[in-house]
């Protein structure tokens, strides 16, 4: 039975209420028709994960010694998720009342893509979504064993324990003051705090549970990334994705790729930083260029999207700082000079505030 | 010889790309759509935003810079910024589109081979294992974890280096007096007790002396691992044996029962 409420309470934090919460973004950028709960989905985890970054990340600086910051971490984070998702959840129902959306929209666009015409297409669903699915599964039967994971995971169940954040050695016993270049990305403590609100014990949560949902969400993003590069050639898409799961699972040439990171070592940071944000990035920017070329502004929920990438991209990884200001840096500049358009430099730019402020923070306290 | 930053980058790009034949098909996938993309926002994120990156990226100024005020050991972390899966599988299915039927089966499988003999399968990687329970931890750990746990209190134990990246992943109440950090030679962090845990055979009389010293409450030792004596003759008593490893108890340590 606890088993059971675990796994019902995972599905809560890691499906529905990134759900709800990422259809507050759709609706507000006005795109409630145009994008697929999928969509919804990734934005609603990348809002969860930057509202997270912005309510651990000061309340592991001011936990001093004997202080136990976790439980008010749990406690702000909760309330906050649960009142957007509570927000997202009610629009929703207020759109499906009024046609903004319907379910059979969402089934509408599922059989335009099973259907594309052919049967070579129907083949090639089958075979991306057969790849997909072997990734997922053995994300689950097999285990990488990470060295790195003595100190991630360790971090989380020890924080989960004992209510302290990054003041106990991981690796031994006894502790420690905290180090401010994983103290600024508690990537960690999301997992800790996944493991207290379902009561299941860290390693199973960020070993068996994580990594099917990260891996998901790759390919979520790719299908994303794939719909809008294949709009008008949906029977593409099914060929793209198929490439995509082969890609990654042949991807091992070497342990630094993100295709090694996402899938032997997708329960860190670093991996959800380089397979799930940066990809994520490619997408919404993906998005602002296309509404730029239809001379649509691309409205601030777009905008604000993008800079909640960016602080997901700080919670990830302290590098993830600097590489989302490079990042977004080089994608500003290319668009800028290709729509010789200023206005979508300094747009970029604001969306690195985040970033900056975090390298800044990590700079001053040293 | 002085290595330059040059030297640095290059050997980074390298251990970076492996075989380098996947990074072969992602930059001739550029050069392609460098000449052929008409759209203007695919030309933005699959030609001029991956050649910027690196450019940057084979800039010795800018790994100086990196370097100095980032740190040195994720510099290639910037070659995550270049899209490799989503422009080779973007070119592939352009290319197989433009066929029909058989022809684009065909180029599909040709071009599925390629991958696959340029690339290596993660699963066949020596440090997959099949998992052997939900905390995908080795089943020794988690049985002699259990075993040891006093329900209150944190317990002191000396494990094999085999069990040190796992022992604090799943029990946060199962302490060590040497951790991972004794097993990265990079680190220098030896351990005398360790040294000890590891030598063959095993100097008993060293072990208990320091396990004593480090108040360990138990000492792991995998089964049938030659020793010069008894673990019996220090006040020890055999606590237990889990998964082939014995678990000593010292019976001078009070353990808070």
């Amino acid at each position: 039975m606890k088993i059971v409420l675990g796994m019902a309470s995972l599905g809560l934090w890691l499906a529905v209420i990134p759900l709800c919460v990422g259809y507050l973004p759709a609706v507000l950028a006005g795109e409630g028709r145009r994008v697929r709960p999928v969509y919804w989905w990734l934005s609603g985890h990348v809002i969860l994960w930057a509202l997270f970054e912005w309510i651990c990340v000061p309340l592991i600086l001011t936990e001093d010694m004997g202080e136990e910051h976790f439980s008010p971490v749990v406690i702000c984070f909760a309330a906050a998720g649960l009142l957007l998702a509570l927000s997202g959840a009610c629009l929703c129902l207020r759109g499906l009342r009024r046609g903004a959306w319907s379910p059979a929209l969402i089934r509408g666009g599922l059989s335009g893509n099973r259907m594309g015409g052919s049967a070579s297409t129907c083949f090639f669903w089958i075979l991306a979504a057969g790849l997909i699915l072997f990734q997922l599964v053995m994300a689950i039967v097999m285990t990488y064993w990470d060295g790195d994971d003595a100190y991630y995971i360790a971090v989380a169940n020890l924080a989960e324990a004992s209510g302290t954040m990054y003041k106990k050695v991981p690796y031994s016993y006894g502790m420690t003051l905290l180090d401010n270049r994983h103290g600024l990305a508690p990537f960690p403590i999301w997992i800790a705090f996944l493991a207290r609100v379902s009561g299941m014990p860290v390693a199973a949560v960020a070993h068996t549970a994580l990594p099917p949902v990260l891996i998901g969400m790759t390919y979520g993003i790719f299908y994303e990334i794939g719909s809008i590069l294949f709009a008008g050639r949906r029977e593409r898409l099914p060929i793209f994705l198929g490439f995509t799961a082969l890609l990654v699972i042949f991807g091992d040439v070497s342990i630094y790729t993100a295709e090694n990171f996402m899938i032997a070592r997708s329960r860190q940071g670093k991996a959800a930083l380089g397979s799930i944000v940066i990809p994520m990035v490619i997408l919404l920017f993906l998005r602002i260029l296309e509404r730029r070329r239809e001379e649509r502004h691309p409205g601030a929920a777009l905008w604000l999207l993008l800079a909640a990438a960016v602080t997901a991209g700080c919670l990830c990884s302290t590098m993830g700082t600097f590489l989302m200001c490079l990042f977004l840096g080089i994608l500003g500049l290319c668009g800028a000079v290709s729509y010789r358009s200023f206005g979508l430099l300094w747009r970029t730019a604001l969306c690195c505030l985040p970033a900056l402020f975090f390298a800044g923070l990590y700079f001053a306290i040293g | 010889m002085e290595i330059t930053m040059w030297d640095t980058i290059v050997s980074l790009f390298r251990g970076y790309m492996g075989t380098g034949l996947l990074m072969i098909w992602f930059l001739a996938a550029l050069v392609y759509l460098f000449f052929r993309e008409k759209d203007k926002n695919k030309r933005i994120l699959f030609v001029y935003a991956p050649a910027l990156t690196l450019l940057l990226f084979w800039n010795p100024l800018f790994a100086k810079f990196v370097y100095t005020y980032v740190g040195d050991e994720i510099y290639y972390r910037i070659l995550w910024l270049l899209p490799v899966t989503i422009v080779t599988a973007y070119l592939a299915a352009r290319l197989c589109g433009a066929l029909a039927g058989g022809r684009r089966l065909l180029l599909a499988g040709a071009c599925a081979a390629l991958v696959m003999l340029s690339g290596s399968c993660i699963y066949k990687n020596p440090f997959f294992h099949r998992a052997e329970n939900l905390y995908h931890m080795p089943q020794a750990v988690v049985e002699i974890c259990d075993a040891i746990e006093v329900e209150g209190r944190e317990v002191m134990a000396a494990f094999p280096g085999e069990m040190l990246q796992f022992v604090r992943q799943y029990s946060p109440v199962v302490c060590m007096p040497y951790g991972r950090e004794a097993l990265v030679p990079q680190w220098r962090l030896g351990n005398p007790l360790f040294d000890i845990m590891c030598t063959d055979p095993i100097d008993v009389e060293a072990l208990a002396a320091l396990a004593k010293q480090n108040l360990c409450h138990y000492v792991i030792i995998l089964q049938g691992r030659p020793m010069t004596g008894s673990m019996e003759d220090y006040d020890y008593v055999l606590f237990g044996t889990y998964c082939g490893y014995d678990v000593y108890l010292d019976t001078t340590v009070y353990r808070g029962l």
